[in-house]
């Protein structure tokens, strides 16, 4: 049909309906099929009805009749359908919720007429650069960005906004590139030479700062889901923030957007991974775990996989591959099949099905040491091994001079071979004494050992009944909250307690095995590092370390123990005693090592065995008289003892003071999956192998079939979704919304791009640029799109009411972080040190315990004091089911699943944040303070304050409103002196005591009333 | 002060400062707030119901862990002669266990160790010794013995019996209920929650925000926790030293700035900040008389007993939502921990029970003295129930229960149920249902269905699908639990 006879058409037959001038299938007709026909006739075999599809060119064009009839168009089937009476021929059939409007049909008809021409889905074509339109206005263009924007602004016959001005315009950029306000000078500096070359300096300037990467992380790690606990039931805490401070790092040093792809997906799969390429791939570790009892293994497994599948969908693909989890994608081109077939990628991990309610998960975890203890943590394994092999060694080289010794030795020369070092006391005690109520032996001032003292106490022990619970050894006051310690009888297992008030700070541990017999004779001893910590505690019984029960650590480092009471053999300062014997007690005042416990230990028996003539003796007794010779006699032997001792205890020392952080790790064995059947864990369907989704282009046959297979087609230059999802949510940080508004969702519901050529434009050139990501913002902030002023107009509201068009600047509420950094930074309070465990600045009480579960260890939240509280939100302890309510007001997401883009309301909550949380509190104390001090009379303090936070001066009936609220809050504090105290006390920091308490606190008051500023809160 | 006769007064104060220069007109600032207006319908989303409503408004009493039916409301006598025999494998027919018990060598069976008898006209049988209250108003009651779930463990049970999907996310029933009925006042949340602190707490299990999250939901959908300790609302106290005029003057002040930028610069979203500023304020001013629990008269602590003054029992936490639900709040979520008993049913169910027996009572006699029980509908029930054998050791007086998702016990009351009926039956056994299956999602329909919504047809759209509380699988009211 010609052009003019479907003019005609359109005339008759819309007749007074607006149509568009012309009719594209992606923009136009698509939506309509796919919301209204695709359910029955879409992607999903499963839910299509009469074999019939609308969702590819064959279904809509072929069979019998074809749904449209190239050669006679109209008498296609499809207008039938619409439009006829007979209610069971006419579709959407009657029944159907959705049912077309006219305006619709009409569309669909004017199409059809025109000649239906057909287009494949926009985001499945690998984006092809477009060349940039030429516009009526040739003099507004910075940069080739805003040529597409520019030409649908002049179809739409709108002008872009004038250029804003240079506070706005630098409080902007600040913002974006850095998420935290410019200082005033910065803002000075750049008014007073708004060139080009100086707005090029700033943006520079900005990117270089390290501010700049932690603000990118902060959107990335809503995407990766990042928190610090596990997340489900007890919600325990996680440790896994150097993943966090390696998204910091990664954007800081530009690390190429492909790159950084690659290293979160597949760094353990690199060839010989760096360590910081396994911290990467904690982005698929952040996902919420359990340890709930009598969940089940497999079902959590299938959970955590399906998380990692929706997160990469929805984070690299733009696409929601969870709908195919239980059934075929209703719209897009994936089939549940597919969706296993990708979930096999994620599900060939060592990870358990439950978390153990502990820091590391049950792992995988690795240990991350600092820059300073890197090396000797990467070089103490091969030391290690390498003593172990030298002990080897010398255990065969030993036994020539082993055979001399056996000959010669003395019982006197065998004690003498016992450990001097360091010991304080010596009680033989030869016949052993019997203890009991009446006979506890008083040893006197020695043992009054401080928390951080290094010690042993060692003895021999023989309890006459294994049913009591009493100390054995004790220096323990028991009318001062128990302060001391003790080695401790519980029944059949041994115990020991350090004390500073008891429960409330003190150790207390217990063997996990029943260690005591009635009338046996058993070696005990206590070891005890200093290190204030559960830790370093041991017990050995008989030279055996034994595995302990922690029934209490909560004794803090530096946390005295010390007592006047004297040390007791058999009984604590009062109360009952022990019944039983004991003998040769030693106390040290170091740790023992295990050979020489095991040398104390075995002094008993070795003497037995010498007493046996050596030919008599059996291969046991011969190995232990060889091992008590290598471990008190021999030189050599001792020597790499004590090496090995010290390299252990270096390793220890590094790991101790080392967080840990979950990687991810494959399981040996090809990646396979199996379909489950609508989702369930329990219903096993066929088995898939790793796979991309067939439609977007399968793995190259060489691929691995594993997850760095998945990275590499994800970043390949053929794929058609990675770079365009990618722009568009770097777009999206800028501009408050996307250039496709579903920035999860660029499949066939999700919504069409509103400048589609920019999009790719933008895509290819992100590619093109080599994934340079900071190059990309500078892109963006430089061009005349990005400079316009926020100042709207009536016609600009009706014809663009979201600013999708770009009519003018970007000007949305600040995402919750930023609110809190820019009262924290523009107060001057805000601290600039970088990285590290996450903080616990203010928050009310009873947000944490009103959730959490007695035991668990997010239960009572202990906040942070100093510098901690001033630290940048991005590093906010995370307690998914509790997280930071100040955030949560400003729609900061519980990070329990993968967001790409937050919400953002406008609440009354929000208002009682800033307005109330001791943070915004003190911050406007501290600023006033700051105004005060600086400045010689209201009006310069006023202008002060200003500056500050708004960046510019006040225009006069601005000045008036706050003068006169200042007047009103002065003489209000005068008259309540009590409430002007009450209110400058608030936050950690002490008010200036320079300024007088109802000054500050009226300054105070209007600081407050600036932070709540619309134009503060908004970017 | 309105929002109209504030902004006018900003403007008079502007005018008056500037000393005349030109601001923005009455006419225009009309018209601004009518687009205000317009776009806050939007935003609070109260859409229009597909019948009338039974039920303006709801109370839901969740009993966290999981009551055990049968130790309560599912009497079966029977189970005397089963003392410590093994449940039959005809009725247990390879249900799947938690890995709690399913290592359990056996499954002895624990009779209940509580006598029953019949209440009311109804005929109800209960657990005649610790309801002795709620058995009063059993024939006000709607009790349904035959709910059933897919769930077998906490998390993802109570997360489907508030969002309709085991996986977390999802808006939950309150969230919906705000979404599709919207505010019915002006100074308090739409939606709010409230977490009771059982008396015994010796096995709680976990709840979080994510239950009362609004999912994709706009946020304002979410429930806005009210809190026994510390501020009522968080951050709904003004720091101290700063009393409620002094707010009110800055706020004054701050929405004159305001509406300075807003005619700088013409954004609408300045005009809802002034709104919302405003609402924050009336928020502050009526949280104090809300929450002073102390101006209630005698005979209403009698009624709902001298707990009610304790900061945070059930009791006090009861009276409460009556406070909101009289107040205009739409959904009241009340959560009561400590009901996974495991173990040692004995010792904990007499606690929970006085917890929760006159408590329930009074809010039913209550509402229906203020004459708002007819259209306030009370929910009453656990995530699941619990089994018939023991866990653990097992004598005549005490015993655990492990979940059991076959089959459990909710009752509902007011707001359009039909008082004074009993749906449903289970086996002798309390194991399986024999007559009248009602499926959570059934039980969802059947509330949106009090609430004035077709359970098809109130949905949204989220990637791209119509979303609903009752999901993808066929679910259905039942006409039977309404009156």
């Amino acid at each position: 049909m010609n052009k003019f006879l479907s003019h005609i058409f359109a005339i008759t037959f819309v007749g007074l309906l607006s149509a568009p001038a012309d009719v594209e299938f992606n923009r136009d007709i698509k939506p309509i099929l796919a919301d209204a026909c695709f359910h029955c006739h879409g992607p999903d075999p499963g839910s299509r009805k009469a074999g019939l599809r609308l969702d590819t060119e064959e279904g809509l064009f072929e069979g019998d009749p074809p749904p449209i009839d190239k050669s006679d168009l109209n008498a296609s089937e499809i207008l039938y359908r619409l439009t006829t009476d007979d209610k069971d021929d006419v579709m959407p059939p009657p029944e159907n919720h959705r049912q077309l409007e006219p305006s619709e049909v009409a569309l669909i008809q004017q199409w059809v007429k025109e000649g239906a021409s057909w287009e494949p889905h926009w985001a499945f074509n690998v984006p092809k650069k477009p060349v940039p339109p030429l516009t009526d206005r040739t003099d507004w263009a910075r940069n080739p960005l805003d040529q597409f924007v520019l030409k649908l602004l002049e179809d739409e016959e709108l002008s872009p906004a004038k250029e804003a001005d240079a506070p706005t315009l630098v409080r902007r950029l600040s913002l974006d590139l850095t998420g935290l306000p410019p200082s005033p000078e910065t803002v000075e500096a750049f008014a007073a030479n708004p060139t080009e070359d100086a707005y090029q300096a700033l943006i520079d300037t900005m990117l270089e700062s390290s501010s700049y990467g932690e603000h990118r992380a902060r959107y990335w790690l809503d995407a990766a889901r990042y928190g610090d606990t596990h997340g489900l039931h007890f919600d325990n805490y996680r440790e896994m923030w150097p993943y966090r401070d390696w998204v910091v790092e990664a954007f800081n040093r530009n690390q190429p957007f492909d790159e950084f792809t690659m290293e979160q997906l597949a760094g353990d799969l690199l060839e010989n991974p760096t360590r910081e390429q396994l911290v990467a791939t904690g982005f698929q570790r952040c996902n919420i775990t359990t340890n709930e009892g009598g969940t089940i293994v497999e079902e959590n497994l299938a959970n955590y996989a399906s998380d990692r599948v929706q997160t990469v969908g929805w984070v690299f693909m733009g696409l929601t591959t969870n709908c195919a989890q239980c059934h075929d994608h209703k719209f897009d081109p994936i089939t549940a099949k597919d969706y296993y077939a990708m979930a096999a990628f994620f599900r060939n991990t060592t990870q358990g099905g439950l978390d153990g309610n502990i820091k590391d998960g049950r792992g995988p975890a690795i240990t991350v040491p600092t820059a300073e203890d890197a090396p000797r943590w990467d070089a103490l394994p091969d030391e290690i091994s390498e003593v172990k092999k030298l002990q080897k060694e010398r255990r065969q080289l030993a036994k020539e001079d082993y055979n001399q010794w056996a000959l010669e030795v003395t019982n006197d020369a065998l004690e003498a071979d016992l450990p001097k070092e360091g010991m304080v006391l010596h009680r033989p005690l030869d016949p052993a004494p019997a203890i009991s109520n009446s006979k506890a032996i008083d040893l006197g001032k020695e043992g009054d050992f401080e928390s951080d003292q290094a010690f042993t106490a060692s003895l021999w022990v023989n309890p006459s009944n294994v049913k009591q619970n009493v100390s054995v050894l004790a220096r323990m006051d028991v009318n001062a909250k128990h302060r001391g310690w003790d080695i401790y009888q519980s029944g059949k297992r041994l115990s020991a307690h350090l004390v500073h008030e008891w429960p409330n700070t003190a150790i207390k541990v217990t063997t996990r095995n029943n260690v005591l017999e009635a009338d046996t004779w058993k070696h005990v001893t206590l070891t005890w590092d200093g290190s204030g910590k559960v830790e370093g505690v041991k017990l050995t019984v008989d030279g055996k370390e034994q595995k302990l029960r922690i029934n209490n650590k909560s004794l803090q480092p530096n946390q005295t123990i010390r007592t006047e009471t004297p040390l007791v053999l058999g009984r604590r300062s009062t109360g009952a005693s022990f019944q039983g014997k004991a003998q040769d007690l030693r106390l040290y005042t170091r740790v023992l090592s295990a050979t020489e416990t095991d040398s104390l230990a075995n002094l008993g028996p070795i003497l037995k065995t010498l007493a046996i003539p050596t030919e008599k003796r059996t291969k046991d007794q011969q190995k232990q008289l060889f091992n008590h010779y290598l471990s008190t006699v021999d030189t050599v032997y001792r020597g790499h003892v004590k090496t090995l001792e010290k390299l252990e205890s270096e390793r220890d020392g590094i790991a101790s003071r080392s967080p840990i952080t979950h990687i991810q790790k494959e399981k040996d064995g090809p990646a396979m999956g199996n379909i489950l059947m609508r989702g369930q864990y329990d219903q096993v369907g066929e088995e898939v192998a790793a796979d991309t989704p067939e439609a977007l282009g399968a793995l190259p046959e060489d691929a691995p079939r594993n997850r760095l297979g998945l990275a590499q087609w994800l970043i390949s230059p053929e794929n058609p979704l990675t770079a365009r999802v990618t722009v568009n949510r770097f777009w999206q940080e800028l501009f408050g919304q996307g250039l496709v508004i579903t920035a999860e969702d660029f499949g066939i519901m999700g919504a069409a791009p509103s400048h589609p050529e920019l999009l790719d434009w933008l895509a290819v050139s992100f590619v093109e640029s080599g994934w340079d990501v900071k190059a990309f913002y500078k892109m963006l902030v430089s061009s005349a799109t990005y400079r316009q002023s926020a100042r709207t107009t009536p016609m600009k509201l009706q014809k663009d009411p979201h600013n999708a068009l770009l009519s003018r600047g970007p000007r949305f509420r600040m995402d919750a972080e930023m609110v809190r950094d820019y009262a924290l930074a523009a107060s001057g309070t805000l601290s600039s040190k970088m990285g590290g465990p996450s903080t616990r600045p203010y928050q009310p009480e009873g947000v944490w315990d009103v959730v959490g579960l007695p035991g668990g260890d997010t239960r009572n939240y202990v906040q942070d004091k100093g510098e901690n509280l001033y630290r940048r939100t991005l590093y906010n302890f995370w307690k998914r089911m509790a997280p930071p309510p100040n955030l949560e007001a400003f729609n900061a997401p519980s990070r329990e699943v993968c967001t790409v883009r937050r919400e953002r309301t406008n609440t009354p909550l929000q208002a009682l944040v800033t307005l109330n949380d001791p943070q915004f509190v003190e911050a406007a104390r501290r600023l006033a303070e700051d105004a005060i001090a600086k400045t010689s009379n209201d009006e310069e303090a006023l202008e002060h304050v200003a500056k500050r936070v708004l960046l510019r001066s006040l225009r006069t009936p601005e000045q008036a409103i706050l003068k006169s609220s200042l007047g009103e809050l002065i003489a209000f504090y005068q008259g309540h002196p009590e409430e002007a105290k009450a209110l400058i006390t608030v936050g950690d920091t002490p008010a200036s005591a320079a300024i007088p308490p109802e000054k500050l606190a009226a300054w105070t008051m209007l600081a407050n009333q600036v932070f709540n500023l619309d134009e503060t809160l908004n970017k | 002060m309105n929002l109209l006769s504030e902004l006018q007064a900003a403007q008079t104060r502007r005018h008056f400062l500037s000393n005349g220069s030109h601001l923005l007109g009455g006419a225009a600032l009309a018209s601004l707030l009518g687009n205000t207006f317009q776009q806050s319908a939007l935003a609070s989303g109260s859409i229009e119901t597909h019948f009338p409503a039974k039920a303006k408004r709801v109370i839901y009493l969740h009993m966290v862990g999981g009551p055990s039916q049968m130790d309560l409301f599912d009497y079966k006598p029977e189970m005397a002669k089963w003392y410590d025999k093994d449940l039959p494998e005809s009725i247990r027919q390879g249900q799947r266990l938690t890995t709690m018990t399913s290592g359990q060598a056996r499954f002895p069976i624990a009779p209940s160790k509580w006598s029953f008898s019949q209440k009311g006209k109804c005929g109800m049988w209960m657990n005649d010794e610790l309801l002795p209250h709620l058995a009063k108003s059993a024939d006000d009651i709607c009790w349904m013995r035959s709910l059933h779930t897919e769930a077998i463990n906490h998390e993802p049970a109570i997360t489907a019996m508030q969002t309709g999907n085991q996986i977390t996310g999802r808006p939950c029933l309150g969230s919906w209920a705000s979404y599709g009925l919207g505010s019915m006042n002006e100074n308090l949340p739409t939606f709010v929650v409230l977490v009771a602190t059982p008396s015994n707490r010796e096995q709680e299990q976990a709840i979080s925000a994510r239950l009362w999250s609004s999912g994709f939901l706009p946020g304002e959908h979410a429930g806005v926790s009210f809190r026994s300790k510390g501020d009522p609302i968080l951050y709904i106290n003004n720091p101290p030293g700063v009393p409620s005029n002094i707010r009110k003057r800055t706020l004054d002040s701050i929405n004159a700035m305001n509406a300075i930028t807003h005619e700088e610069l013409g954004d609408p979203e300045t005009l809802t900040r002034i709104r919302q500023y405003e609402m924050a304020f009336r928020m502050q001013a009526s949280v104090p008389e809300l929450t002073d629990i102390n101006s209630e008269p005698e005979h209403v602590f009698k009624l709902y007993g001298e707990e009610a003054r304790k900061p945070g029992s059930f009791a006090n936490t009861t009276l409460m939502a009556r406070r909101l639900a009289e107040r205009g709040v739409r959904f009241i979520q009340v959560y009561h921990n400590n009901w996974d008993h495991h173990s040692n049913v004995g010792g904990r169910m007499p606690d929970q029970c006085r917890d929760v027996d006159q408590p329930c009572h009074a809010l039913i006699t209550d509402l229906k003295e203020r004459g708002m029980f007819d259209d306030t509908l009370i929910i009453w029930g656990g995530e699941f129930g619990r089994t018939i054998y023991s866990q653990g050791g097992l004598s005549t007086t005490n015993y655990g229960r492990d979940h059991h998702p076959r089959c459990f016990t909710m009752w509902m009351a007011g707001g359009g149920a039909k008082g004074g009926s009993i749906y449903g039956e289970t086996d002798d056994f309390s194991y399986n249902i024999v007559k009248d299956p009602l499926h959570i999602r059934d039980f969802h329909a059947t509330i949106l269905n009090l609430l004035g919504f077709d359970h098809q047809r109130f949905s949204v759209k989220h990637q791209g699908l119509d979303t609903k509380l009752t999901g993808v699988e066929p679910a259905k009211v039942v006409p039977n639990l309404i009156a």
